[in-house]
């Protein structure tokens, strides 16, 4: 073997090796960045909403200019249409929004160290209806802490708006814990004080939301007197697909509360384009590819007297074939090591950035894209293994 | 392998000549093992063709060739590396050489392929053809003569049925080419092998058991 190498490197080009190893380079690390890259942003724009699955569907009323001057059709349901609604066959369940009816204030801190506060409001659904550890989710008369959903937004207000500008440290979804609340309750004579913990952020809902129990409780201690309809409903239906409901909704004029359809098409694009990437990043291993064979068969030809010699003197094809052969699958897997140290680097980079942008981002697995470099190192190799084996049969048959 | 048989062969750039006279092309001939043939011939009578048909380099020809009864042409390719490496031995008349490779490094190409003799065994060749001090030097920088001598060395270090040598001594002197006989036919008798040397003219001086003109 030691001989027939040195018999058989001859003539080996390493401009043109350089110049496959560096294309092959960059085209493999292309197609696992762009396949990385996609992996690791997509939770962001398809972030799956914890407290609220996904084929509930949100209800609320148009608003038009006519309901803001009072005039025209109400904005709330009527018991009459959360009724109807119910009786329709494409209905499982209806739970209607219910909306404190007394004043809110709220200061929130961190760290003992009270930062903002705000006017606010509370609504709850069904406690059916949220998809939580009920351990975590309930409120009874007498407990000083009441658990809290926000809206994902109000997260983003925060560490974009707020804590830039004051330099106050980023809250990532994790450490949510962290945030104090301190609530005051107005209404009926009483001003009265909650401790309230955030358990957790919901991209669907956007509102305040508390444990049912505790609205019915607040309200009735508060605001004994007031009533309202509700204004939002949730919907859980039978089939998300059917028509039926599409219709339904357009014909009594409500509104299908849908936020995830723009992260929908953000995700739509962010696949075209990690695809076209990709794409690119093939082609240009498709090109690598061919100047590797191209200059294997310039060697080749440089070398076919000697291969002739060999095989005339005993050796198989498959000996004869396999210094290339291995010289091939070695640049090859030289290539992938380097891709994969280089995917590592420009990951840890951009995760870095990405990171300071959405602090809630969690790492997509690295696997899928390893994996994807290792069978491009397979089938590349498989393919040069074959073209080699082929050039060399055609020596042995004479037809060079 | 106990027999190499021409069943009326002929290469097919002769098949529109209907001049030939041969003691072989047409003709059915038998080579055994552990028998010496001389096959002379002028020049463009086919005399390498015969070789590269036997070892299976070539296929353009009318007829058959048999071994032991077993038609060539149904030969695949792990029969003729098999049949290359422990039956028909080569000693080529364009050397074949690896000008790059000592001539040490020649031989033990092969030698690493078959594992037939050991490197002393190797050395006492060299040193029994006056090539000796060559051993480790380019063979592209030894004369013709020389190169001839490592060529058969390379032949010998392999089990064989026949050793087929095309014009082996055409650049030795009268001393160098009675030694090369010498030691040919000892490897040869030592295995029991048959001997087929072509020659355009000048050839070794053997006790032939037959000799056909081409």
């Amino acid at each position: 073997m030691r001989l027939v190498w040195k018999l058989l490197r001859r003539h080996i080009s390493l401009p043109q090796l350089a110049g496959f190893f560096l294309a092959n380079l960059l085209g493999m690390l292309i197609v696992l960045l762009s396949l990385q890259f996609y992996r690791d942003v997509k939770p962001v724009f398809s972030a799956e909403d914890g407290f609220i699955r996904p084929d509930y569907l949100i209800l609320s009323k148009r608003i038009s200019v006519l309901n803001t001057i009072g005039l025209g059709s109400v904005s709330t349901f009527s018991q009459k249409e959360l009724d109807e609604l119910q009786a329709q066959p494409f209905t499982k369940r209806v739970g209607a929004f219910t909306a404190s009816r007394y004043k809110v204030a709220c200061s929130m801190g961190i760290n003992g160290v009270a930062r903002f506060g705000t006017e606010m409001f509370f609504e709850s659904v069904p406690d059916a209806f949220v998809d939580v550890d009920l351990k975590k989710w309930h409120f009874r008369e007498g407990d000083d802490v009441v658990p809290i959903i926000l809206p994902r937004t109000y997260l983003a207000i925060y560490n974009f708006g707020f804590a830039q500008s004051q330099n106050l440290p980023k809250i990532s979804e994790g450490i949510v814990g962290m945030v104090e609340m301190t609530i005051s309750m107005r209404g009926n004579g009483r001003n009265e004080f909650i401790k309230g913990r955030v358990i957790g952020f919901s991209t669907r809902l956007n509102t305040i939301l508390v444990p049912e129990s505790f609205i019915r409780w607040s309200n009735e201690r508060y605001a004994p007197d007031a009533d309202a309809e509700p204004s939002r409903i949730i919907l859980e239906v039978k089939n998300p697909a059917d028509d039926a409901i599409v219709s339904y909704i357009n014909e009594h004029g409500y509104e299908l509360e849908d936020d995830k359809l723009d992260a929908g098409r953000m995700t739509f694009f962010l696949r075209l384009v990690s695809g076209i990437v990709m794409l690119v990043g093939l082609l240009i291993s498709l090109l690598s590819f061919y100047i590797l064979m191209l200059s294997i068969y310039l060697l080749v030809e440089k070398n076919s007297e000697k291969m002739r010699t060999l095989l005339l003197i005993g050796y198989s094809p498959a000996r004869v074939a396999l210094p290339y052969q291995l010289l091939t699958i070695g640049i090859n897997a030289a290539v992938l090591l380097l891709a994969v140290i280089a995917l590592f680097c420009l990951r840890s980079q951009y995760m870095q950035m990405l990171q300071g942008v959405f602090p809630q981002m969690q790492d997509g697995s690295i696997v899928p894209a390893i994996l994807l470099g290792l069978a491009l190192f397979v089938i590349v190799s498989i393919a040069n293994a074959i073209v080699v084996r082929r050039r060399i049969n055609q020596i042995w048959n004479n037809k060079d | 392998m106990n027999s190499i048989t021409l069943d009326n062969t002929l290469p097919q750039v002769f098949l529109q000549r209907t001049d030939i006279q041969s003691d072989i092309w047409r003709r059915q001939v038998s080579f055994q093992r552990g028998e010496t043939y001389l096959v002379e011939a002028q020049s463009g009578i086919g005399k390498s063709s015969l070789c590269s048909f036997i070892i299976g380099y070539r296929h353009d020809f009318d007829g058959h060739i048999l071994f032991d009864g077993r038609d060539s042409r149904q030969l695949r390719t792990p029969d003729w590396i098999e049949l290359r490496q422990r039956h028909i031995s080569m000693l080529f008349q364009e050397l074949r050489l690896f000008p790059e490779l000592t001539a040490m490094e020649n031989v033990e190409i092969k030698n690493s392929l078959t594992h037939h003799k050991t490197a002393k065994e190797i050395a006492q060749w060299f040193e029994a053809l006056g090539i000796a001090d060559k051993m480790d030097a380019p063979v592209r920088l030894m004369s013709f003569g020389q190169q001839q001598r490592v060529a058969m060395i390379r032949a010998l270090v392999q089990p064989f049925d026949f050793l087929l040598a095309d014009e082996p001594i055409s650049h030795l002197d009268d001393e160098n080419s009675a030694m090369m006989a010498d030691i040919m036919t000892e490897e040869a008798q030592r295995q029991g092998a048959g001997i087929i040397i072509t020659s355009i003219g000048k050839h070794m001086a053997l006790p032939y058991d037959k000799t056909f003109s081409l």
